[in-house]
Parts: structure tokens; sequence; C-alpha cells
């Protein structure tokens, strides 16, 4: 029962509650970075480390916390973590840190990481707050990187920097561009609701 | 009321603590980091000549920026000054090529910046850095708006939409090139001398 029940605090962000395309969070780096399938991990990896440790120590020094500083004690700890996460990319990832620029430090102001630890984590101890933050870290990459796939593929013909569309392929700028961004975001989340209300069995299985 | 201030000192103190260690551990390879790019970008400001090699010269003053004498084969075939200058989004690095009479920019490289993808960001794309090439370093480089910049007149197009970040890189490269000229004149002059 108990395993069951932690794999469904992992799951649900995957399909069901899917930070993207469900809950509709942090679509600023969603929006921003998505220009490649790489870019997608990469942002993706960032926030989920960010979330994972930040959910921690919020999960744990919850009832230690005055309700008035609550806000601003998570926003230091958030901060913190984005901070080491810039620091360890620009130390071992520098082109990464390039073409991710600004977006690594407002991974701060994501809106589904102090969405998570005030919807679920300091409200639950800590081991389903993992379960509950790698799951949503993972919904989060996953819908990073499936949007870089597609946006990657018709803006450039590449994917992972690869040629897959061959020569005679003649790349859709715009998809590349923020307009892309908006298009390509708007259809897969179409497509995924749709899927999603007409029961199709994979998602459910996995919801 | 206690409790409250005393939870987020501690919980600002121990953050602090931990980017402080994480800062000091990973320095080194940031810098590293650093230091190779700004080669390459030497190299692409002198990608046209054979081999160059580069040294900083050893130049004093105060608040004397960082100036590269680039050489080929032993003859001296120009100058990189560094610029550093406060954008949209914060420090723009880049460096200016000087030739070697000082009279032309040869180009500008920008080396690590954080402004805005799609608007500031531009300041690091061919059609912008192109302009410099060929513009005078002794007069004061200006930004017009709307196509009309002659390269005569030592003017460049800011790029649209990003104002700031334009005028960033235009005023830091004035300001240290008014600076870099004066100490290169010096030492010339002391050159002479001796």
């Amino acid at each position: 029962m108990k395993d069951s029940t932690m794999l469904s605090h992992f799951s649900k962000g995957l399909i069901k509650n899917n930070p993207v395309f469900v809950q509709v969070l942090g679509m600023c780096p969603t929006l921003a970075v998505t220009t490649s399938v790489v870019n997608g991990l990469a942002m993706g990896a960032a926030t989920t480390f960010v979330v994972f440790f930040s959910a921690a120590i919020a999960s744990v020094i919850n009832s230690i916390v005055p309700n008035q500083v609550r806000i601003p004690v998570y926003a230091v700890i958030i901060a913190t973590f984005v901070t080491i996460a810039d620091l360890v990319l620009k130390a071992f990832f520098p082109p990464l840190s390039a073409s991710l620029g600004p977006y690594v430090p407002l991974i701060v102001v994501n809106c589904m990481i102090m969405g998570r630890i005030e919807a679920f984590a300091t409200r639950n101890p800590l081991a389903p707050s993992l379960a509950d933050a790698l799951g949503m870290g993972a919904g989060f990459t996953g819908a990073l990187m499936l949007l870089g796939g597609v946006r990657e593929i018709l803006g450039s013909g590449e994917l992972f920097g690869a040629t897959i569309l061959g020569e005679t392929y003649t790349p859709m700028l715009i998809m590349i561009l923020p307009p892309g961004a908006f298009l390509a975001l708007g259809i897969m989340m179409a497509i995924f609701n749709q899927l999603q209300e007409s029961g199709a069995p994979i998602l459910r299985k996995a919801g | 009321m206690k409790r409250m201030i005393l939870v987020l000192t501690i919980v600002a103190l121990l953050s602090g603590t931990a980017l402080a260690i994480t800062y000091s551990a990973l320095l080194p390879r940031i810098e590293r980091n650093q230091q190779i790019a700004l080669e390459r970008s030497l190299g692409a400001l002198f990608q046209s000549a054979e081999s160059p090699e580069f040294e900083l010269a050893d130049i004093e003053g105060a608040d004397a920026p960082q100036i590269y004498t680039a050489r080929s084969g032993g003859s001296l075939i120009g100058y990189a000054v560094r610029v550093v200058t406060t954008g949209y989004g914060g420090e723009i690095r880049l460096l200016v090529g000087l030739g070697p009479q000082l009279q032309r920019i040869t180009g500008m490289e920008v080396v690590e910046h954080v402004e805005t993808p799609g608007l500031g960001a531009n300041i690091n794309s061919a059609s912008f850095k192109q302009q410099f090439q060929g513009l005078q370093p002794g007069q004061d480089i200006s930004y017009v708006k709307g196509g009309s910049a002659s390269a005569e007149e030592n003017e460049i197009e800011a790029i649209s939409g990003a104002t700031i970040s334009t005028k960033a890189v235009v005023s830091g490269i004035n300001a240290t090139l008014d600076r870099a000229l004066a100490l290169l004149a010096d030492q010339a002059g002391k050159e002479t001398e001796e």
C-alpha cells in the first residue's frame, strides 16, 4: 500500500498533474529556452535539482518556521539552490550555461517550485515530498524536452544537434523564434488534453 | 516574534555559508572556463593572422584596462583591449581589437554577457559586431537608430529594442579606449626615450 501511494506521488507529476501541460506553471523557462532538446534537458535538470532539495528542506523545517516568515524563508532556500545550480553549470558545463544565459538565475521565480513547496512539501513528510518533487521535476523536464525536440526538428531540422531531416528540408525558422514557442506549446497542450480526456489507455495507466 | 527573527536569521546564515563554500570550491574551474572563453575571443579577433600569440601588456596606472598585445611571427599585429561594462542584465565583458598603429578598430568580440535573448543578446551577433570594424578609436563612437549609421561618422546602428545594451557596449568601449589609447601612447613614448 505504502509503496503504491509513494509511486502515485511521483507519477502524478508526469502526466495527470504535469506542471507544464496541466498546471501551466513555469511558463517563462518553458517558452524561452526550449529552442533545442539539450536546452530543455538542462533547464529541466536544473529545475529538478532545485525543487528536489528545496522541497526536502521545506518539508523538514516546516514545523519550526513561523507562518509569518514562511515565504521569505522558502525564497531564501530556493535562491540558494538556484545559485548553486548556476555555479555548477558555469563550472562544469560552460556552453550550456552560456546558452541558457539569464534563465538559470530566473529559476528562482519559477512558480512551479514555490507552488510545490506550498502545496505539497510543507504539508507532507519528507519521503512523499521527495517523490512529489522528483515527479514534478521529471514531468517538467519531459515537457521541456518534448517541446524543445519539436521546435528543434521543425525549426532547424536537427535533433540533439545532428541533422535528421536532410538537406532538402528548409527549416521553419519561426519555430525556434519566440512565436514558435507559443505555437508549439498551444498545439501540444491541445493534443495532450484531448488525449487525456478521451482516456487514452497509456495515459490512464501512467496517471 | 522572536522566533520569526531567529528562524529567518539562521536560514539566511546557513544559506550564506552554503553559497560561500560552493563558490570558493568552484571558483578555480569557473575562472579557467572564463580564461578559455577569453582566449577563444582573442583568437577570433585576429583570426586572419597566422598563429597569433597574445601577451598581457605590462601597463601600470590607476584603473588601467587590461590590454593584450598580439604578435605573429615576432612582429606586432595589434592590440586587444578588455572592456567591462554594465548592460541590461548584468556585466558585459568584451574585447576590442586595435591595429598596430592604433589608427583603426579591427574588431569587437563579446566574451561574456547575460543580456535578454532575442534582444540585448544580439550584441553577440555577427552583424552587430562587424559594425565596429574600421571605426576610429580616437574619437567617441555613437549609436543611431533607423538604419542611418555611417562608418565615416564613427556611428553604429543600435539594436532595435535593445538600446540599453547598445548604449552599454558603446559607452564602455568609448571610456575604455580613451584610457587605453592614453596609456599605450605613454608607453610608446617611454620606449622611444629608452
